[in-house]
């Protein structure tokens, strides 16, 4: 087994937030960043990671771990190769939320609002608010290992989101879908 | 004039080319910063007083009287600027930060010198992945012009600014938890006192302000506290950023005047509510506000007015019991954080409130027990109702666990989920009472329904 290591751009990262905290404050404040990060160089934060972000930081793996597990965008479960998270919070809610999050289901054979299609290539989540409300019926996608996508799929219908999972089950996220 | 004629904080909307430093100073960016780096520090901060500024991330408090708090003797002092917008039906403060990075820098840097801070953080959610790449990219134009880092604009000012990247949860949009995020930790809420402004940011008196305030901030420095509170009302100043969502035709982010009704939001703003609709219900400030009935429109969507004019019916706990707030005060709404919600005449009132449940008992962290047991019982009593198998008596256990997590917790998310609990069943008890099945229906099954499986 190879000793895991974090990436560059972790370490660098770690070079520019530095300076800009207290010398004996910035360790654990680097501990979320660095974990986040971390995440998605691995795909997800499981106890080997933990003691990697412990171990360079130099703090107790009991503090990572319980930062790890508050922050629901560290992943620390098992997770498909795409997460598509649809955001059912009351404006999209009024917008039909629950009846794309309904038809991705069914067409990803999954039976509760957060679950992984039988090929384990998509998980899907019901999530909540993603400050576009106006714009609902609205969903962000991630990528196992792969940096952060910027982008939100708005207006969502269920033509448009078959458009989303017919891209994913190809492989690849539908960028020309997205803002 | 609902929208407002002098647009302080969505001017630069819908302008792709805003976010380049450039043309940012083309429209004259960065002569309100270039201005406070050479003022008196105790002026910035009477004029911010003088402009009746108040607070646009949820409570609406003066900013010049929070700013006031800082202890004038004080070695370090921290600007953190709350960029963590995640209150359900909010969505400004995004595009402020989407189309307009360097109004927050200029504002942020004409708060740091009012409060002599050296180090600014901007706490950004997370998921606003698009939103921090503009921002970072502003940054980094602003310090390769000299305009932040040291000396900047060849004054004798220094001012860096950080961002730091939530990871996802809600309850970090709580100052006091956002501090305890930024640390490095979990993003536990403290007790107050002490505030922030006292004790904050590793134990430094720090000043905690929402995006769109500090985004006013450049505005008042340049044109002065008294042009700002002209703008507004008598105890608010400026204009109000509103995010407009649900059954409207023209959804979006609007700047309005302070003295903009709930009506002439929906019908001129928003050219009105969609096929010709009925409006069911508003929420005027957040999920966390109280909701507003059709005939209380007419109150200015405004810190005061949602506050105490007598059009909005007070809020009660059981019929003819009024809520108290403490000290006798009683509930109407309030502005909350300006994420107007609008629910038409087709919308089922049970599901609405379920929903909004749903979402505190996620994010509750599990600190207090009111909250953390009251939001888990709450939810599961209004789902049963929403789904067709509520229990005679359901609407009463409802408001009593809501009245009893009210006041009774470290922060005020234990607040946020009681007080649209008690309006809903304030204003549409009727619909929550028909929604419980009577007699022999009572056993019978739930329906399942979609969301039902959570
Ligand atoms: C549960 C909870 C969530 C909050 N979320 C946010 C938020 O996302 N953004 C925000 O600016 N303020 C939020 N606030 C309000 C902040 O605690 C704080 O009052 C505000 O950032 C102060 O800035 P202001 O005076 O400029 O409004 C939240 C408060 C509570 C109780
Ligand atoms: S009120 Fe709820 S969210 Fe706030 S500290 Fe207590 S448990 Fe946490
Ligand atoms: S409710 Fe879906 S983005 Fe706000």
């Amino acid at each position: 087994m190879t000793a895991l290591k974090l990436s560059d751009e972790i370490e660098q990262k770690i070079a520019q937030m530095w300076p800009r905290f207290p010398e004996d404050r910035v360790r654990k404040v680097l501990c979320l960043p660095v974990l986040y990060m971390a995440s998605q160089q691995f795909g997800r934060v499981d106890e080997a990671v933990i003691r990697l972000v412990a171990e360079r930081l130099e703090l107790p793996p009991a503090h990572v771990r319980g930062v790890a597990t508050f922050y629901t965008m560290i992943e620390t479960g098992e997770v498909g190769e795409f997460h598509l998270q649809i955001c059912t919070n009351i404006g999209c809610m009024l917008e039909g939320a629950y009846d794309v999050l309904e038809h991705c289901k069914k067409r990803l054979s999954i039976e509760k609002n957060h679950g992984t299609s039988p090929d384990g290539k998509v998980t899907v989540s019901e999530v909540e608010c993603l400050a576009a409300c106006g714009f609902g019926p609205v969903a962000q996608i991630a990528q196992k290992g792969k940096p952060d996508i910027p982008l939100y799929f708005e207006k969502l219908d269920e033509a448009r989101m078959d458009q989303i999972i017919d891209a994913l089950c190809e492989g690849r996220v539908p960028v020309e879908l997205g803002v | 004039m609902p929208v407002a004629e002098t647009k302080i904080v969505s001017a630069r909307f819908d302008d792709p080319d805003a976010k380049e430093i450039d043309a940012y100073e083309r429209s004259g960016g960065y002569r309100a910063a270039r201005k406070a780096v050479r003022m008196d520090p105790a002026e910035i901060a009477a004029e911010v007083k003088a402009s009746n500024l108040r607070g646009r991330g949820g409570a609406g408090f003066p900013t010049g009287v929070k700013w006031g708090f800082v202890p004038k003797d004080a070695d370090t002092v921290y600007l953190v600027v709350n960029a963590d917008e995640s209150e359900p039906g909010t969505f400004k403060d995004r595009h402020i930060l989407f189309w307009d990075p360097h109004l927050l820098i200029e504002g942020m840097i004409c708060a740091s010198r009012a409060l002599r801070v050296k180090n600014a953080y901007i706490y950004m959610r997370g998921e606003m992945m698009r939103e921090y790449q503009v921002v970072q990219r502003a940054l980094d134009q602003a310090y390769a012009k000299g305009y932040l880092g040291r000396r900047i604009f060849g004054s004798d000012m220094d001012l860096d600014i950080t961002i730091y990247r939530g990871a996802g949860a809600y309850i970090c949009g709580e100052e006091t938890a956002l501090l305890s995020s930024l640390e490095g930790g979990r993003g536990w809420p403290r007790l107050k006192p002490p505030f922030p402004a006292v004790k904050g940011l590793f134990g430094k008196p720090t000043v905690v302000n929402n995006v769109e305030t500090i985004a006013n901030c450049g505005f008042i420095v340049e044109h002065g506290g008294a042009a700002f509170a002209a703008l507004g009302t008598e105890r608010s100043g400026g204009t109000r950023l509103l995010s407009v969502c649900g059954h409207v035709e023209r959804p979006g982010v609007y700047e309005v005047t302070m003295q903009t009704t709930g009506r002439e939001l929906i019908e001129e703003v928003c050219g009105g509510i969609r096929g010709g609709r009925k409006v069911k219900g508003v929420i005027p400030g957040g999920v966390s506000m109280p909701v507003l009935l059709p005939d209380e429109l007419d109150v200015p969507f405004e810190f005061d007015a949602l506050q105490r004019d007598e059009r909005i019916r007070e809020v009660e706990v059981h019929p003819g019991r009024k809520f108290d707030l403490g000290g006798g005060r009683t509930l109407r709404t309030m502005a909350g954080s300006g994420g107007v919600v609008v629910m038409d005449e087709t919308t089922d009132m049970t599901r609405a409130l379920w929903r909004i449940l749903h979402f505190f008992h996620d994010e509750s962290c599990g600190q207090c027990t009111p909250c953390r047991e009251g939001t888990g019982w709450l939810v599961s009593v209004a789902k049963r109702i929403a789904f067709g198998a509520g229990k005679p008596g359901d609407v009463e256990l409802l408001a009593d666990i809501a009245d009893g997590i009210a006041g009774n917790t470290i922060c005020a998310l234990g607040d946020a989920a009681a007080w649209p609990t008690l309006a809903f069943l304030t204003k549409y008890r009727d619909e929550f009472q028909a929604k419980i099945p009577k007699g022999r229906a009572a056993v019978q099954a739930p329906a399942t329904a979609a969301g039902a499986n959570v």
